[in-house]
């Protein structure tokens, strides 16, 4: 077999045809659905959830994960933060011309077994190569369906007093990009943090009440995905600097850079806001699992009048936080 | 034959004893009548002889009490109401608004006199005012300003104190503050945990307990100050310990003119300062006999001096052994000050041992104003107690402008007709407390000088706070000003500066219209628009903020971009232990790496700071700059370092070969006040190098210079650039009302709002011709 993909293996004939046998379907096995083409499966009746992202990641390969595995975790968490539970999963490749194939086992190997550790089904996709310089690489589109189990998900309705938890350190991916695109110019000892969180979040919603919202801090981190809720719920959010989990290694590398933990991209975290009472309980579930075992209470909600996001320093002020902004110009004169 | 006329007095003629004024003058010249305030000032009808009336109108000008000051006049005739004597007649809540604002002011004279006086029922009574000093701004809860509408409402006067309210032939006729020991507002002194200390006299308790080397916050006129004895070393250590503030200057308070010549050089005018109503903290030359604990003001060549200005103040001074107080705003670490009680004993437990609190509520808190005398004139640090919110008279019809400033030492200006209301000092927009200070008290002057809502201002900044808050207002446009337009608008119209003008606008960093970060800047324009004619050479700043709150890395990344690979070994010569961290920098400008580009001269400043060794990581705004700027001596002129100008599309200042000469001085371990020196004449002859050319590229421009932008703190700067284009036959203009820091960039931004209304408006009038 070639080892770089050509033009020819995106053109529909004898080469496309061997690439999707010898590296999709030899992952993704070639189930009755398995046709590329149109898949047909059953759902139960009822409501379901539909979500796509695309994933370009640089680079490709990274520590504790690669474009693969962040391409089916991604989507599978934005399901499961909504409450559903994934089922389905469809993807399409954008492949540049001379892409190694070898690699591109690889990342469809990681994806598949991302799939199979979560039992979600890769039940369709799709294959584009495009000329040398068209493109970097590759990039992945996901597309999940979930399917709304129980009935019960999140209220979307907060009051005062509601706590915040993280289900683990903030900016981990981030920075492990980071030193992987060799950056630093040092090595960070640090794993990106990319995983699927479908079993713990269904797991808090099933067995604890009064959950008000869940969401996954990917890029902006998690400043700007509690900003987003505050604005879009219009409550006043207060988190504390000293409870936030960031791991030594990250902070190190954060001051560095001039980079804020807060703003680094996460890939295998949740936000839970939760009734005061029950955060315990919510608590004792994540921590549970391998990726829930450093979650933490980080803070409030504090009003519910304007929608702001707030930061308690260690100095007794609070910072009013917004998201973020591309490179962030100095404000200081 | 007796006339009637009526007389509107419009400026600061409330609050200062006008009407009694007024009740003497047309009793001394046998005139009937009445005298009232309104929403537009002082209305007055008078009936009597003519020649009477002109003595009398004659007086209202040139006799008028030493807080008022009047901006206009008008005299109508009127139908005679037969009025058989003269009356002070209560306020009337109606008219359009002209209204002023009273001022607070420092104690009077007179006051003091009393006070002192054994025989005085307010001998020795702390809170003795009258229609010439005392609380204003800071206790008023709704205009037109009368006792009810203050937070003097509490107290209920007693015989006495209203026999002199109603006379108005006293000195205190209508002080709405009026107080005494029997009615007034008393001290009271509390723990550290805000429990109640029994003593005789909270005050000689105080003295006491600040001679013993104790902290204790002191409620003041527009908040709470951290006190503690100036010259006891290890509480002024421990108050910085508490307080977690490790070097920036601490103001102190002397007793009297004569103790601070103890301390600094004082020459007429700041004498004048220091006295004045207003009361500022002026910024003095330490003086020889210099005799503070050192940590109050380490490293530096001047102290930042007031007089007491409250009678409480001049009472905890009274003790010849203890002459200075360390007088610091009492607030946590980037939090507004603290002026409400509850607050006081809450954010300072563990910060003050004790409390000194008095029971008459602040409304509206105000930190002391700071200013110092720069080449002969007033330089504004911060405007605020005693002068705000005063309004300045502009030419032009500013009404329903509100211009909401910047990021940092913010304030906000408001515009009403020819008048321009310019806030408090608020400080930085970081923190939700700071914000919500802002809010609060500009929802008050909204209020108070009740305008239409039409026009917005704001810096282009696409990070300030202000972007976010103007959002909450709704004005019927938002225009956004350039930063250092807005510092040159300012300066122009404080001068009343036609046409258009050379704007020299050294200063820390603001947003570009290029992405960049400008701050040393040379413009040519009006308050409508500019044309940028020169500005520094841009470099990195990898790690954005990160590279001003830590100079070295600025003083690196400028190196390495100037200098590449023989730059990367002299920053790595001058800052041995950060080799690391070096080629990380080096790194993160090659791959653009959370980088910014900026050309300021603050930045300019920080880098040559920090490769100085002076301050290679601040502790404060602007540390670096200020510690590097105490190196020069503005009475010497030294020899400037080379650099060069590039004329590509306006000139760029390149100072690549002055960076490389500094360093290698600095390697050499040459003498750094000098270097220093040098470095400062290099921006001088940098700056003289541009207006020389421009001036041979633009024969026909005006010679009109206007200099802003902070670092004309900076006394060598000031001196030296202004002297050198005096020669050169330029006019030259600095900030004298306003701060040139960001603090007088939102009357810069009224400004310009208010010239682009008006050429609007010329444009649509041509058009509809
Ligand atoms: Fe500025
Ligand atoms: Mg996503
Ligand atoms: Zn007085
Ligand atoms: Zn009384």
């Amino acid at each position: 077999m070639e080892k770089y993909i050509s033009l020819a293996h995106g053109d529909g004939g004898e080469l496309s045809h061997r690439l999707i046998k010898d590296v999709f379907i030899e992952s993704f096995g070639d189930g009755d659905s398995a046709l590329f083409d149109a898949a047909s499966v059953d759902i139960p009746v009822g409501r379901i959830a539909v979500t796509t992202d695309s994933f370009v990641i640089k680079p490709i390969f990274f520590p504790g994960g690669s474009i693969g595995k962040l391409a089916v975790a991604g989507t599978i968490n934005d399901l499961a933060v909504s409450g559903a539970k994934p089922v389905y999963l469809t993807c399409g490749f954008v492949i540049e011309e001379g892409f190694p194939i070898l690699d591109l086992k690889k990342i469809v190997h990681d994806m598949a077994n991302e799939a199979k550790k979560t039992g979600v089904s890769i039940i369709a996709g799709d294959t584009k190569v495009v000329e040398r310089g068209s493109a970097d690489g590759v990039y992945i589109n996901t597309t999940g369906i979930g399917i709304y189990e129980l009935n019960k998900g999140c209220s979307l309705e907060f009051e005062e007093g509601d706590a915040i938890l993280v289900s683990g350190t903030i900016g981990d991916h981030g920075v492990a990009v980071l030193g992987a695109r060799g950056e630093l110019g040092i090595t960070v000892p640090i794993n990106s943090d990319c995983a699927s969180l479908n079993r713990m979040l269904a797991e808090v919603l099933e067995h604890t009440n009064g959950v008000r919202i869940m969401r996954d801090p990917t890029r902006g981190g998690l400043a700007t995905t509690l900003v987003e809720i505050a604005e879009d719920f219009q409550v006043t959010m207060k988190i504390n600097e000293l409870d936030l989990p960031v791991r030594e290694e990250v902070h190190g590398v954060c001051d560095l850079l001039g980079f804020d933990p807060l703003y680094l991209a996460n890939e295998g975290k949740a936000i839970i806001i939760v009734a005061q009472q029950e955060k315990e309980k919510v608590l004792d579930i994540l921590r549970e699992y391998p990726e829930g075992k450093d979650a933490v209470v980080i803070g409030s909600i504090v009003g519910k009048e304007k929608g702001h996001l707030l930061l308690e320093t260690p100095l007794g002020s609070k910072r009013l936080l917004t998201r973020l902004s591309g490179t962030m110009f100095p404000r200081i004169c | 034959m007796r006339t009637a006329v009526k007389v509107a007095v419009q400026g600061r003629v409330q609050g200062v004893g006008f009407r009694p004024f007024v009740f003497q003058l047309a009793d001394k010249y046998y005139l009937n009548g009445t005298v009232q305030n309104n929403m537009d000032g002082v209305k007055i009808h008078l009936e009597g002889e003519p020649a009477a009336i002109q003595l009398f109108l004659a007086d209202l000008k040139n006799k008028a009490p030493r807080l008022s000051k009047i901006n206009e006049i008008v005299v109508n005739g009127t139908e005679s109401e037969n009025a058989e004597d003269f009356t002070i007649i209560a306020s009337e809540r109606s008219g359009t608004s002209m209204l002023v604002i009273p001022i607070d002011s420092a104690v009077c004279e007179d006051c003091l006199n009393e006070m002192n006086d054994p025989k005085d029922f307010r001998y020795q009574y702390p809170f003795i005012n009258c229609t010439q000093c005392g609380p204003r701004y800071t206790i008023i809860e709704e205009l037109p300003y009368d006792r009810p509408y203050t937070s003097m409402k509490e107290f209920p006067m007693c015989e006495d104190c209203r026999r002199e309210y109603e006379d108005p032939t006293n000195r205190r006729h209508h002080a709405q503050p009026i107080a005494c020991p029997k009615c007034g507002p008393k001290l009271r002194l509390l723990g550290s945990h805000g429990e109640e200390i029994d003593s005789e006299n909270p005050l000689i308790e105080t003295i006491k307990l600040l001679k013993e080397g104790n902290i204790i916050a002191i409620k003041g006129l527009g908040g709470y100050h951290l006190c503690c004895d100036a010259r006891n070393e290890r509480a002024v250590v421990e108050l910085r310990r508490r307080k977690k503030r490790p070097l920036r200057p601490l103001a102190v308070m002397a007793a009297s003119i004569s103790a601070v010549v103890q301390l600094a050089e004082v020459d007429n005018a700041e004498s004048e300062l220091l006295r004045s109503s207003e009361a500022p903290i002026v910024v003095l030359k330490k003086s020889c006999k210099y005799e503070l604990a050192p940590s109050v003001a380490p490293n530096m060549g001047t102290i930042g001096v007031m007089l007491p200005y409250t009678p409480h103040h001049h009472l905890l001074l009274a003790d010849p052994e203890l002459p200075c107080l360390v007088m610091t705003s009492a607030n946590p670490s980037g939090l507004p000050i603290v002026f409400k009680d509850d607050e006081a004993t809450r954010y300072l437990e563990g910060i003050a041992d004790y409390f000194l609190m008095h029971n008459r509520e602040i409304l509206h808190p105000v930190d002391d104003s700071v200013v110092q005398l720069n080449d002969g004139k007033v330089d504004f640090f911060r405007r605020s107690r005693g002068y705000v919110p005063d309004p300045f008279t502009t030419t032009s019809d500013v009404t329903g402008i509100v211009a909401f400033g910047g990021q940092q030492k913010t304030t906000f200006t408001i515009g009403r007709n020819e008048q321009i209301f310019v806030g408090p000092h608020i400080g930085d927009l970081e923190n939700i407390e700071t914000i919500d200070h802002y809010q609060h008290e500009l929802m008050h002057l909204l209020t108070w000088i009740d305008i239409p809502k039409e026009t917005a201002v704001i810096d282009t900044h696409p990070y300030y706070q202000v972007q976010r808050l103007v959002k909450e207002y709704n004005f019927l446009e938002v225009i956004e000003v350039q930063h250092h337009h807005a510092h040159m608008a300012a300066c122009m119209d404080e001068h009343q500066l036609s046409g258009q003008a050379y704007g020299i606008i050294l200063d820390g960093t603001g947003y570009g219209l290029d992405g960049k970060i400008w701050g040393f800047e040379i413009f040519y324009g009006d308050a409508v628009g500019f044309e940028r004619m020169a500005h520094l050479h841009y470099t990195p700043l990898p790690g954005s903020e990160k590279c001003i709150r830590e100079p070295w890395r600025n003083a690196a990344a400028m190196l390495i971009a100037l200098h590449g690979e023989e730059g990367l070994d002299l920053a790595k010569a001058i800052f041995t232990d950060k080799s690391l961290e070096i080629n990380i920098l080096k790194m993160m400008i090659e791959r653009n790496l959370n980088t910014v580009y900026a050309g300021t001269c603050g930045r300019l400043f920080d880098a040559v700071s920090a490769i100085c060794g002076v301050t290679t990581v601040a502790s404060y705004d602007g540390e670096a700059a200020i510690q590097l700027a105490e190196l020069a001596n503005e009475q010497l002129i030294y020899q400037p370092y080379p650099f060069n100008l590039e004329d590509t599309n306006g000139f760029t200042i390149d100072f690549s070969k002055m960076i490389k000469e500094i360093s290698m001085d600095v390697l050499a371990s040459k003498d750094i006040p000098t270097i220093s020196g040098r470095f400062h004449e290099t921006i001088v002859q940098a700056i003289v190098a541009v207006m020389v050319r421009l001036e041979k590229k633009k024969p026909m421009a005006n010679k009109n210079v206007v200099l802003s932008g902070g670092s004309f703190h900076n006394r060598y700067l000031r001196k030296r650039i202004r002297a050198e284009l005096l020669q050169r036959d330029f006019n030259v203009y600095v900030p004298e009302n306003v701060p040139c820091n960001d603090g007088g960039l939102s009357y810069g931004q009224l400004v310009v709002a208010a010239a682009k209304r008006s050429a609007n408006k010329c444009v649509l009038e041509y058009q509809q011709k």
